[in-house]
This record gives C-alpha cells, structure tokens and sequence, in this order.
C-alpha cells in the first residue's frame, strides 16, 4: 500500500512538472517574440533618427517615425508579457528560485535596474515629447532606448549562459548554490558568446524587417523612395547578420556546447551511438525507439572535424550517457536542423539581393522583392528553434550538471493549478497576439507619414 | 546589511506604490471621474508617458527580493500561486488598456478599455491592500516557509480593512493628480472628488491604525510613533492644501508613511507567520557577499534611474 501511495505521489510531481514546462515554455516562447523585434529594430530606429536630426533629412526622419511606432508596439507587447516572465521563477519554479536565486536573481536584478529603467522612461520620451524636448534630448533617446534593449538583452542572456554553464559559485552545506563571483558571472566567454549569437538573431530579425516591409511597399508601387532606403539599410545589415550567424558565433555556441554540454551535440546531430570519423547528418528522421537516423543524409567524418577540427575525433553518442542523463533527442534535433537550415537560406538570400542591390537591379527584380517580403516570418522561427536546442537540449538539468528540472517546481503548487493558468494565458495571449497583429498591419498599411 | 537590504526593499516598494500611486489611483477613478470622452482622454493622456517607467518599481523589487532573499521570492509567490497569477493578468490587461485606448476614435473600443483599466487599476489596488494586510497579520507557514494556509484564511477583516483603506487612499491620491495635471476647466471635479473621498481615507486609516497597534504594541518605543504620526499629519495636509501640488505631495508623503508603518511592524520580518516567527531578514538570506553584491547593485541602479528619470520628466514637463 505504501509503495503505491508513493507511486501516485511521483506521478503528481510528474504532471506538475510537466504543466510547469509547458507554461513555462509558452510564454517565454510568446515573450521572446517581441524582444527580438525591439532588439532588432533599435538600432535602425536610433540611426535614422541622429541620422535625419542631424542632416535635417526628413527622409530619414519618417524612417524613424514609422519604426519608432513598430518598435513601441513591439515594447509594449514585450512589457506585458514580460511582467508574467520575471514572476514565473518564483510562481512556478520556486525550488529552483530559493535554491539558485541567489545567482539567477542577480542578473534579473541587473537587467531591471539597469535596462528596463532606462528603456520604459526614455521610450516615453521618444513617443510622447517630440515637440517638448530639443532635437539633441530626442536623438539622445533614441540612441539610449538602443543601449537599453541591448542591455536587456545581455543580462537575460547571462541568466540562461549561467544554467547552461554554472561559473562563479559556491555549494553551501545545506545544499543551495550561491554567488561567489559575480564577475566569473557576467564575464563567462559562453555567455558572451551566446550572447553575441542572440543579439545578432535579433539584428537580422529587423534586417528581414526591414527588407520585407520595403519589397511590399516596392511591389505594391507606394512610397517609393522611402522604401528603397530600408530595403538597402535591410540588405546591407542583413548579409553581415547572416554571415555572423554561421561564423563564428554559430560555430562557437556549437564548440561550446560540444565541450560543455556534449550529450546536447550528440541529440542536437542525431548521433546515438559513439563513433570515429562521425558523419554529419544533413537531412535525416530519428527513430529513438531503434536509435537510428531514418533515410539520412551524411557528409562522411564531418561532424568530427566540425566538433573537434580533426576528421578521425571520437564522437560521444546518446548510448554513451545514462539513459537519465539524456535530453529529448527529437525535439532537439529538429530545432537544430530547422535554424542551421534556415540559417543558409537567410544567407542566400541576402547574398542574391546584396549582388542585385550592387549592380542596381534590386528594385526591379520583382522575384528577388517577393523573396524579402515572404522571408519576413522565418527568422522568428529560427530564433525559436534554436532556444528549443538551447533549453530542450539542457535537459534534464535545470542548472547543467548541478540541479534537475525535477527539483526545481513548486511544492506547494499542483498540476491542476498550473493547467488552469497556462490556459488562462493562452487566452489572454490570443487576444494579444490578434490585437497586435492587426495593429502592426495597419500601421504598415498606413505606411509612413507624408 | 541585512537591515540595509530591508530598507532597500521597503523603499523600493515606497517608490512603487507613490509613483504607479498616481497612475492607479487615476485608473481606479477613471470611470467615476469623468462621463466625457475628453475628460478620459484627459485622464489617460496625463499618465501614458510615465505608467511604464512607474511600473518598472515593481519589477525591480521583485527581482531585488529574488535576489537579495531568494527563499522568501520563492516562499511568497508559490505559496499564493492563484492570487499571485491572477495580480500578472490584472497587470497585463491594465498595460494593454492603457496602451490600446485611443487607437480609434470608436465608442465602443475607447468603451470597452475604459472599463477594463478602471477594474484592472481598482482590483490591483485592493489585492496589494490585502496582501500587505495579511503579510502584517502573519499567515500560516510551514517549516520550509510555504504558505499552509487556506484562501478563506487571507479574505480576514484586518486584511480587508487594508484592502479598503489602499483602494481609497489611491484613489484620493489619483483625484488630486489629475486635480494637478489637467486643463483648467477639468480640474474642479478632481478637486470636489478628492475631497470628497477624504474623510472616508481618514476614517480608515485611524480604524487600521489602532488595529494595527492593538496587535503590535508599540508601547514604549517613542521613535515608532513617527510614521502614523506624519501619516496623519499629511492626510491633513492633503485636505488643508489650497494647491495641487502641494496636495499631491502631502498625499504622497501619505502613502509613504504608511509604507514605513507597516515596514516597521514587521520588521525583521519579511514573511511573518501567523503566530510568531517566519523568515527574516537572517535566516531567508544567502551568504554576505550575495546580498553584498545585489544591495550594491540595487542602489546604483535605482539612484541612477531617479537621476535620469527625473531629468527626463522635468523636461517633459516643462513644456
Ligand atoms: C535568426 C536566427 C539564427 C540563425 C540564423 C542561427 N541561429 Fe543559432 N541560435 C539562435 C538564432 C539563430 C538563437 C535564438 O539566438 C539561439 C538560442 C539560444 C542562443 O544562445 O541563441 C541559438 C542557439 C544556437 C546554439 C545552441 C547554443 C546553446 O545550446 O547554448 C547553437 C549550437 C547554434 N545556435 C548554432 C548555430 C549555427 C551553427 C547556425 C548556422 C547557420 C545558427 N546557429 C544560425
Ligand atoms: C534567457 C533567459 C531564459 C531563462 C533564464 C530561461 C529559463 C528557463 C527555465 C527556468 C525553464 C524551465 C525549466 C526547464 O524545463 O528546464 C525553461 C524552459 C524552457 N525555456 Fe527557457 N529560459 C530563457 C530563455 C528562453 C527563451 C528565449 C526561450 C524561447 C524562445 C526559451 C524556451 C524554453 C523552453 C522551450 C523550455 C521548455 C524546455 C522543456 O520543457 O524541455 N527559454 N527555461
Ligand atoms: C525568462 C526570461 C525572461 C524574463 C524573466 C523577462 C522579463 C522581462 C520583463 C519583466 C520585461 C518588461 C520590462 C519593462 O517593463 O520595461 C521584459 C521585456 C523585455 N525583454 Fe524579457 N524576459 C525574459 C526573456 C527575455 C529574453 C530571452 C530576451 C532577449 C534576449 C528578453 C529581452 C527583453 C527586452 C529587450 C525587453 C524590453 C521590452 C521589449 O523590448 O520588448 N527577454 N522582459
């Protein structure tokens, strides 16, 4: 009887886990929507305001305007279902908070102090003092707003670097896990590679942006010559961002996983079994039950030289670590093919518009404004994907090799409680998303002021 | 230090509740104060700037609790998981209300936000009365901290009178802003609320206060009579004042002495229980350098986003 009992006591914990995670991934993934566009489109919004305050250019002035309206909607969809996030660590995930907090709650705390401050009261500038304060204050806020969402974005990033990388800590005897070097913290080199791979997601998510609303407007025949201007601002961001994508801040974030988190490269590449000489998987379906990739696509020994810069390198596979051990292997590896998929294709792309935008054909090739159009969508899924590898990967830690996602719940709060929140935000983020949607179209409807 | 880091939290939670004061407070009037679309354009024009920046506060002393006493960040919002869940959704429909009002010059969505902002503003108002309410009161705890209560046992009188002393208060504290910041012509109706609601603030209050002193003697200790005392005097002030501003301040300083009332009741307290004991400042923190690390970074930032954010406002203002 007593065995039992316990048995229904861990299925218990189980479905809390569970509910847990799937709320937690919802709205963070919902979150991440928006901090991609703000961190992305900033540092346009902030050079053609100094640029059209400075020149008195009234064409770079519009520019401005009318991404300074995108961005503000972006901002405050990322405030409201920011609110939710910042709070979800001690709601949902409180054994993982009074544990780990007093690492993880520095640089939360640091990114409320030092970047949230600075973005919400100099956004409030920028939208509502246009005609109150000198032309110097507003191009000055413009370019803080930039510096804001940039930091933001560091001290979110350094949080995650530190639970996929724990550095700067100490192990007290009743077994929580304490700051003891908050320089280690913030200076990791994975968090700053992460770091720079994140940021620059997010730079070619608003290059796409860019690039996109201008081929509509070129298509369409309206607003012509502002629409040349952000296509070539978009094409000419958007090629850098795509190659530093690949290299090196992909191909870092891969060497750092390879050293520091190898059961994640291994379901990352479908690779279940360790080899010498272990190809790279193109293309290919696992099949966990028989361990095997389904109608793969190898190139021979690459994978090896990719991890480890030689051809013949052992490469660990999932069969090699404890079955308790191993992240989810389909989720990881789709993730991770559907970013470096769409990675190459970003690249072509911009690589094809950048020699049209050289010999000034771009605006006449119809094909290549209907590519930048429809791409404007993909790179959202590419940063999502890859904070699926990122997080599904780290599984099942919750801090890598320190702490399980298991140890990290709520005791207090049951499954049924979390089921019924998670679809209260379904709910309430439905309704966001349509308003926001409908809002940001209309706006590029409207296009921008004459 | 850890006292430090007491304070630093309380003040953080005074700035809250004295700056997004305002721009709540005028929420949970909105629908009283003024039947005209102009008066509620007005209303909202006068705190869409700001609202966010207000509301930073608030996430900034939750990430300061977070990481300056973690356990207690964990305890509170797990152990009040629906109450705590149900305040993010009040918050969010707020910002977007807020946010999405005035987009189209259609009754019916300008209708519809507006109500959503009041009941968003007003409900918020009140959940925070009564939390503070019950964290003053003590509530039942296990030996890990988490709340071992039941729902029933936080909707006590005590709370509730809380409750309804923080949802006048701000709303009090609303009239007068608007009774500052708006047209001329609009601004007699905030004066006549503000007063109106006055005597019910001052009802209220000395009703919580000799609860609250009947339940935490404070007996000899002459320095703990400060706060009520300037809590009354400014609610006077409030009243007597022939000037917005001067109102506003006097209301503002209201609020925050209530802040350091309930601060020093439970003091060392940050989560008392029921009947004694719960975690403190001692056993809910990390080791020195930790809290050393997050005391540091909390006053730099925060002194320097009062820096900024006041140049910012001083120039928006100006105009
Ligand atoms: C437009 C966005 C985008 C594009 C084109 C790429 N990535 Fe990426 N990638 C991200 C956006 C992103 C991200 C959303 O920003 C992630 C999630 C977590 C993180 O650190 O960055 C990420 C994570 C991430 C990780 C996991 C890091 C971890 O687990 O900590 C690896 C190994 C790579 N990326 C590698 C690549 C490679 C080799 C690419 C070559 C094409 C690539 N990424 C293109
Ligand atoms: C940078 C700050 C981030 C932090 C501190 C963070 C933290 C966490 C935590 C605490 C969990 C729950 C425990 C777990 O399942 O491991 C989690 C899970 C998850 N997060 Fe993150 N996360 C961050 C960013 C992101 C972003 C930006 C995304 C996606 C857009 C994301 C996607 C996910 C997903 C999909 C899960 C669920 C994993 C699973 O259940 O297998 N995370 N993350
Ligand atoms: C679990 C992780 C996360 C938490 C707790 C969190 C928390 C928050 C909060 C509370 C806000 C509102 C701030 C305000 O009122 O101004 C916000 C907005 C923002 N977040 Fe997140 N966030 C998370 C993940 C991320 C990630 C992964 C990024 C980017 C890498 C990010 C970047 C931003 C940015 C740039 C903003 C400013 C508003 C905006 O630009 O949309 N956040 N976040």
């Amino acid at each position: 009887m007593c065995s039992a009992r316990l048995g229904i006591t861990v299925v218990k914990m189980q479905s809390a886990l569970i509910a847990d995670r799937i709320q937690f991934a919802f709205t963070i993934m919902f979150h991440y929507l928006f901090p991609i566009a703000t961190m992305g489109l900033a540092p346009f919004v902030a050079y053609f305001t100094v640029k059209g305050i400075r020149n008195n250019d009234q064409t770079a002035l519009r520019t401005a305007q009318f991404f300074g309206k995108i961005f503000a909607l972006n901002f405050a969809a990322g405030v409201v279902t920011g609110i939710p996030m910042e709070f979800q660590f001690g709601t949902n995930w409180a054994g993982f908070s009074a544990r780990a907090g007093s690492v993880v709650g520095q640089t939360l705390s640091m990114e409320s102090v030092f970047a949230f401050f600075l973005e919400s009261v100099f956004l409030g500038v920028f939208l509502y003092g246009r005609n109150r304060v000198t032309p110097g204050f507003y191009a000055a806020c413009a370019v803080l707003i930039w510096i804001g969402s940039w930091l933001s974005g560091f001290f979110i990033v350094a949080t995650n670097a530190w639970m996929q990388h724990p550095v700067g800590y100490v192990v007290t005897k009743s077994g929580t896990i304490e700051l003891r070097n908050i320089g280690a913290v913030l200076l990791s080199s994975f968090a700053w590679w992460q770091y720079v791979h994140v940021l620059d997601g997010a730079l070619l998510t608003g290059a796409f942006i860019l690039a996109g609303i201008g081929a509509y407007y070129l298509l369409d025949r309206r607003h012509v010559d502002f629409a040349q201007g952000i296509v070539r601002a978009g094409v000419t961001v958007g090629i850098i961002a795509s190659v530093i994508a690949i290299f090196p801040t992909g191909d870092r974030d891969s060497s750092d996983v390879t050293h520091f988190q190898p059961a994640k490269l291994a379901a990352m590449e479908g690779e279940f079994r360790s080899e010498r000489g272990a190809p790279l998987a193109i293309l290919g379906m696992p099949d966990t039950q028989h361990g095997v990739l389904i109608d793969p696509l190898y190139v021979p020994d690459l994978l090896s030289f990719l991890a480890y810069g030689n051809f013949r390198a052992n490469v660990n596979g999932l069969s090699s670590y404890p079955s308790a051990d191993r992240p989810p292997v389909d989720l990881t590896y789709y993730a991770y093919h559907i970013m470096v998929g769409l990675g190459s294709l970003f690249l072509a792309a911009m690589l094809a518009a950048t020699v049209l935008l050289r010999r000034g054909r771009l605006f006449e090739s119809r094909w290549m404004l209907w590519i930048l159009m429809l791409a404007m969508p993909f790179p959202y899924i590419a940063n999502e994907a890859g904070w699926t590898v990122a997080e599904v990967g780290r599984q099942p830690w919750i801090v890598y090799g320190l702490m399980r996602t298991s140890q990290g719940t709520s005791p207090t709060v049951v499954a049924g409680e979390t089921i019924f929140t998670a679809i209260g935000f379904a709910g309430m983020y439905f309704l966001l998303g349509v308003v926001f949607l409908f809002l940001t179209l209309r706006e590029i409807g409207h296009g921008p002021e004459q | 230090m850890n006292v430090a880091a007491f304070v630093v939290l309380a003040a953080m939670l005074t700035a809250y509740v004295m700056l997004d004061g305002y721009d709540l407070g005028v929420g949970a009037v909105h629908l009283w104060f003024s039947k005209t679309e102009r008066g509620r354009a007005a209303s909202f024009a006068a705190i869409k700037p700001f609202w966010n920046g207000n509301e930073v506060f608030l996430i900034a002393a939750g990430a300061a609790l977070f990481a300056l006493f973690p356990k207690v960040y964990a305890a509170a919002f797990s152990g009040f998981y629906l109450p705590f869940i149900i305040v993010l959704w009040l918050l969010m429909i707020r910002g977007m209300s807020i946010e999405l009002r005035g987009y189209f010059t259609s009754d019916i969505w300008n209708g519809f936000w507006d109500v959503a902002f009041w009941l968003s503003s007003a409900l918020l108002v009140l959940f925070f009365g009564v939390a503070l309410g019950n964290i003053v009161r003590g509530v039942p705890l296990d030996t890990q901290g988490y709340f071992a209560g039941t729902f029933t046992f936080l909707l006590n009188g005590y709370a509730l009178s809380v409750g309804a002393l923080a949802l006048t208060a701000l709303s009090m504290n609303g009239a007068t802003f608007l009774w500052m910041r708006l047209d001329p012509d609009l601004r007699p109706r905030a004066q006549t609320l503000m007063r109106a609601l006055w005597p019910v603030v001052l009802l209220l209050f000395i009703g919580v206060t000799v609860e609250t002193i009947a339940a935490h003697p404070i007996g000899a200790h002459v320095g703990l009579w400060i706060a009520p005392a300037v809590a009354l005097a400014a609610l006077i002030a409030v009243y007597a004042s022939k000037r917005a501003g001067g109102a506003l301040a006097a209301s503002s300083a209201f609020l925050a002495a209530l802040m350091a009332s309930a601060a020093q009741t439970i003091f060392p307290f940050l989560l008392p229980a029921f009947r004694g004991g719960g975690l403190d400042i001692y056993n809910a923190a990390p080791n020195a350098y930790s809290v050393g690390t997050a005391l540091t970074v909390t006053i730099i930032g925060v002194g320097a986003a009062l820096c900024y954010g006041t140049i910012a406002a001083y120039r928006m203002m100006r105009a």
